[in-house]
C-alpha cells in the first residue's frame, strides 16, 4: 500500500475531507429533517390536496422519494467538484 | 500486464443485448397472449412464461463464466453504473420486499409506507457514507475491507462470522419466496422447487462469481420491471383510463373508501391489537388504507423507517459490488442509479395495493355469497385467498375475506379479469428479482467463507482461491436448501430481521471505521459485537421477557444496538490509544478519490515483486550455466 502523507500535512487534502463532511452530514440531515416534518405534521398536510392524493399521504408515498432521488444526485455533482478541486490542486503541487 | 480498472471500457454492445433481452420478453408476452385466446392451457403458459427467462439467465451466466480472480470477485471492475444499479435495486428489494412490500400496502395501506422510504433512505446513506471508500479500498469483501483497514485478520474472521446471519437470513428469505412462486405455478412441490431454485442460484454463481451475478442480476432486474410495469401499466388503464399508476392512483380513493365502508372496514382506534405487520398466512384487511397510523404510532414509523435505512446502508451484499464499477464517480453513481429503480419500485407499491383493494373490495361489497365472481374461486383454487360467509348474513364482508400477504400482486390481474399471461408475468417478475438477490446473496456469503475464513485458516492454500470459493458456494446453496426444509421462513419478516442485524452490526464500525481516524482495532470489534448481542439478545430473549410488547421488537433493538455500538466503539477507541501508522496510512488512501484501488495497487506490486524475483531466479542460473 503506498503511503500518503497525513491529512494535516496538506491542506488540499485536509479541505478535501472537510468539505466532503459537511456535504454528508447536511444531506443525510436535510432528508431526514424532511421526512421527521412530514411525519409529525401529517394531519395538517392532509389537509391540502395535490393531485387527487393527500398531501400527507403524497409526500410519504411520492413526495420524499422523488426528493431522496434528487438529492442523491445532487450530491454526486457537487461531490464530484469538491473530488475535482482536490485533483487539481494535488497535480499543481506535483508539477 | 494487467490494464488499470480505470482505463477498462465496458462491453460496447451490453446496450443492445440488453435491449433485445427486453424485446424478447415483450414478445414472448405477446405470443403467449395470442396462445391464450387460441386456447392454450394455464399450466403451459405459465411454464413457458418462466422456464424460458430461467433458460437465458443461465445463458447468460455461462457466456459470463470466468477463470480470473478479479473477473470472479469484482466482475473486472468494469461494470457500468446503471447496469450495476439494477442489480443493487434488485437486492434492495428482493422477492420477498417485491410481493411482500405490496402485501404489507395492501394490509397496512398508508402505514407501510416506512418500508419503501428506508430502502431509499437507507442507498442515499450508502452512497454518501461507504460506497466510495469501499470502492477505493477495493476489497473483495466486506471483512476483508476491515481486515485490511485495522491490518487484523482476527477482526476479518469476526467480521466474516458475523456477516453470516444476516446474509443467510436473506438468502433463505429469498430462496423460499422464489421456491413458493415456482411451486404456485409450475407442477412441483416446494421442497422440489427449493432445490431447484438452490441449484439454479448455485450455478449461476459458480459459472463466473461476481461477472454472472451481475450480468444474469441485470436481465433479471430488466424482466423484474418489465413485469411489474406492463401489469400495473394495464390495470391503470382499466381503472383510471390512463397509463401512469403512480399519478392517478388518488383519483380511486374515493371509490376505494366508499368500497371499504360497504365492506364493514372502519377506521381502527389507537391500541386496537393488530399485528404491526401482517404474516404470511391469510388474513383480513381490516384497517382502512388511507387511515394514518391505524397499526403503527408515528414513532413506530419512524422506527421502522430508520432501522431499514440503516440496514440497507449497511447491507454486506450491497456493499460488496462496491468494488465493480471502474472509479470512485462511477461507484457513486451506480449507487444514485439503485436508489432511482429502488425509488420507483416503492411509488408503485402503493398504487398496486390500492388498486388491488379497490378492485378486491368493490367486488366482495357488491357480491352475494351464494354468487361469488369467478376469480375469487380461481384465487381459492391458487390458496391465495379464503372466504366463506362465516356470519350467515348473505354477503361476504371484509372480515370474511382472508386473503395472503405474498399473493397479493399475484391476485390482482386476475380480480380484473385480465388475461392469465399477465399474472403468469407478475409471477415471472417477482421470481426473476428473487433471483437476482438470492444469487447475490449466495455469493457474498460463499466468497466471504472462502476468501475471509478459508484462506486465513489454510495457509497452506490446499485449494485454488477460485476452487474454494466454487466449493463455498456449492456448500452454502447445499445449507440454505436443507435449512428451508426444516425451517418454516417468513420471507418479508426474516428480510426486514436481517436488516436490523446489519443495521446493528456493521452500520457502527463502518462508520467509524470510514469517518473516524482514532478508531482502533479493538473499538471496531467492540462495535461490531455490541451491535450484534443487542440484536441477538432481542432475538432470543427479546419475546420472552417482554422487553417490547408491541411484536415490533427487532427494529427497535436495532436502533438500540447499533447507539450502543456506536458508543462502545467509541469508547474503546479512546481507551486504546491512537491507531498505528499502517491504519492511519490505509484511511488516508480510501479518502482520496483518484487513482486505482488499494486491493488492486497491492495485488500489482506483489505481481511486480514476483517477477523480478523470478528473473533474478533466471539470470542467477544462467550465470551459473556459463561458469
Amino acid at each position: 500500500m503506498a503511503v500518503e502523507r497525513p491529512e494535516s500535512d496538506d491542506p488540499a487534502r485536509h479541505r478535501h475531507q472537510i468539505q466532503t463532511l459537511i456535504l454528508a452530514v447536511c444531506i443525510l440531515a436535510i432528508v431526514l429533517l424532511a421526512v421527521i416534518v412530514v411525519v409529525a405534521a401529517l394531519s395538517w398536510f392532509n389537509r391540502f390536496g395535490f393531485l387527487n392524493f393527500p398531501l400527507g399521504f403524497y409526500l410519504l408515498a411520492q413526495g420524499l422519494l422523488i426528493f431522496i432521488v434528487v438529492m442523491a444526485f445532487w450530491f454526486i455533482r457537487i461531490q464530484e467538484r469538491i473530488d475535482l478541486a482536490r485533483a487539481e490542486s494535488e497535480e499543481w503541487v506535483g508539477r | 500486464m494487467t490494464l488499470p480498472s480505470r482505463l477498462r471500457s465496458p462491453n460496447p454492445h451490453l446496450g443492445a443485448y440488453y435491449g433485445i433481452v427486453t424485446a424478447a420478453l415483450v414478445s414472448l408476452v405477446i405470443m403467449l397472449a395470442m396462445f391464450e385466446q387460441l386456447g392454450w392451457g394455464r399450466p403451459a403458459l405459465a411454464q413457458t412464461m418462466m422456464i424460458v427467462p430461467i433458460a437465458l439467465y443461465l445463458l447468460i451466466a455461462v457466456g459470463a463464466r470466468t477463470q480470473q480472480a478479479d473477473d470472479f470477485f469484482a466482475s473486472g471492475r468494469r461494470v457500468p453504473p446503471v447496469y450495476n444499479g439494477f442489480v443493487l435495486a434488485a437486492i434492495a428489494v428482493g422477492g420477498a420486499g417485491f410481493l411482500g412490500y405490496t402485501g404489507t400496502a395492501y394490509f397496512l395501506g398508508f402505514d407501510a409506507m416506512a418500508i419503501g422510504l428506508g430502502w431509499t433512505f437507507g442507498m442515499l446513506a450508502a452512497a454518501i457514507l461507504f460506497v466510495p471508500y469501499l470502492r477505493k479500498a477495493g476489497s473483495y469483501t466486506l471483512p476483508s475491507f476491515f481486515g485490511h483497514r485495522f491490518r487484523s485478520r482476527l477482526l476479518r474472521a469476526m467480521a466474516c462470522a458475523l456477516q453470516l446471519p444476516p446474509t443467510a437470513l436473506l438468502l433463505a428469505a429469498e430462496i423460499k419466496i422464489a421456491a413458493l412462486i415456482a411451486a404456485l405455478f409450475l407442477p412441483l412441490s416446494f421442497a422440489v422447487a427449493v432445490v431447484l431454485i438452490a441449484a439454479l442460484i448455485a450455478a449461476i454463481a459458480i459459472l463466473g462469481g461476481m461477472r454472472s451475478v451481475t450480468w444474469a442480476g441485470s436481465a433479471e432486474f430488466l424482466v423484474g420491471a418489465v413485469g411489474l410495469v406492463v401489469v400495473v401499466t394495464t390495470v391503470s388503464i382499466m381503472l383510471t383510463n390512463l397509463p401512469a399508476p403512480q399519478l392517478t392512483y388518488g383519483e380511486t380513493f374515493s371509490d376505494l373508501e366508499k368500497a371499504e365502508a360497504t365492506s364493514g372496514v372502519t377506521p381502527l382506534r389507537p391500541g386496537t391489537p393488530v399485528a404491526a405487520l401482517p404474516g404470511p398466512a391469510p388474513l383480513p384487511a381490516m384497517k382502512p388504507y388511507l387511515q394514518p397510523f391505524g397499526i403503527l404510532l408515528p414513532v413506530e414509523f419512524l422506527t421502522l423507517f430508520l432501522s431499514l435505512a440503516v440496514g440497507t446502508a449497511a447491507l454486506p451484499t450491497l456493499l460488496v459490488r462496491s468494488g465493480v464499477t471502474s472509479t470512485v464517480a462511477e461507484q457513486r453513481r451506480s449507487t444514485a442509479w439503485g436508489l432511482l429503480f429502488v425509488a420507483a419500485f416503492a411509488m408503485t407499491v402503493p398504487a398496486m395495493a390500492a388498486f388491488a383493494k379497490l378492485t378486491i373490495f368493490r367486488e366482495i361489497a357488491l357480491a352475494k355469497a351464494s354468487s361469488l365472481p369467478g376469480w375469487l374461486t380461481e384465487l381459492s383454487d391458487m390458496q391465495l385467498l379464503r372466504t366463506g360467509d362465516v356470519n350467515g348474513d348473505g354477503a361476504i364482508g371484509a372480515a370474511e375475506l382472508l386473503i395472503g400477504r405474498d399473493g397479493i400482486a399475484l391476485a390482482l390481474p386476475s380480480a380484473l379479469g385480465l388475461p392469465y399471461v399477465l399474472t403468469a408475468l407478475m409471477a415471472t417478475a417477482a421470481l426473476a428479482i428473487a433471483l437476482a438477490a438470492s444469487a447475490s446473496h449466495l455469493f457474498t456469503l460463499a466468497a466471504s467463507l472462502a476468501e475471509d475464513l478459508y484462506r486465513t485458516v489454510d495457509r497452506r492454500q490446499a485449494l485454488p482461491r477460485l476452487a474454494a470459493a466454487r466449493a463455498a458456494i456449492a456448500a452454502t446453496a447445499l445449507a440454505a436448501a436443507v435449512f428451508l426444509a426444516i425451517a418454516d421462513v417468513d420471507p418479508l419478516k426474516t428480510a426486514l430481521f436481517a436488516f436490523a442485524f446489519a443495521a446493528a452490526t456493521f452500520f457502527p464500525a463502518l462508520l467509524l471505521a470510514i469517518w473516524w481516524r482514532r478508531t482502533s482495532k479493538w473499538g471496531a470489534m467492540a462495535a461490531m459485537a455490541t451491535g450484534f448481542t443487542v440484536i441477538l439478545a432481542d432475538a432470543v430473549f427479546g419475546r420472552a421477557l417482554g422487553i417490547f410488547g408491541s411484536g415490533f421488537s427487532a427494529p427497535l433493538a436495532s436502533l438500540i444496538g447499533a447507539s450502543l455500538a456506536l458508543m462502545a466503539g467509541i469508547a474503546v477507541s479512546y481507551v486504546q490509544g491512537a491507531p498505528s501508522k499502517a491504519e492511519l496510512d490505509y484511511r488516508e488512501a480510501t479518502r482520496n478519490p483518484e487513482g486505482e484501488t488499494i486491493h488492486d495497487r497491492a495485488q500489482a506490486r506483489a505481481a511486480a515483486a514476483a517477477a523480478s524475483a523470478a528473473a533474478r531466479v533466471e539470470q542467477g542460473t544462467a550465470t551459473d550455466g556459463l561458469r
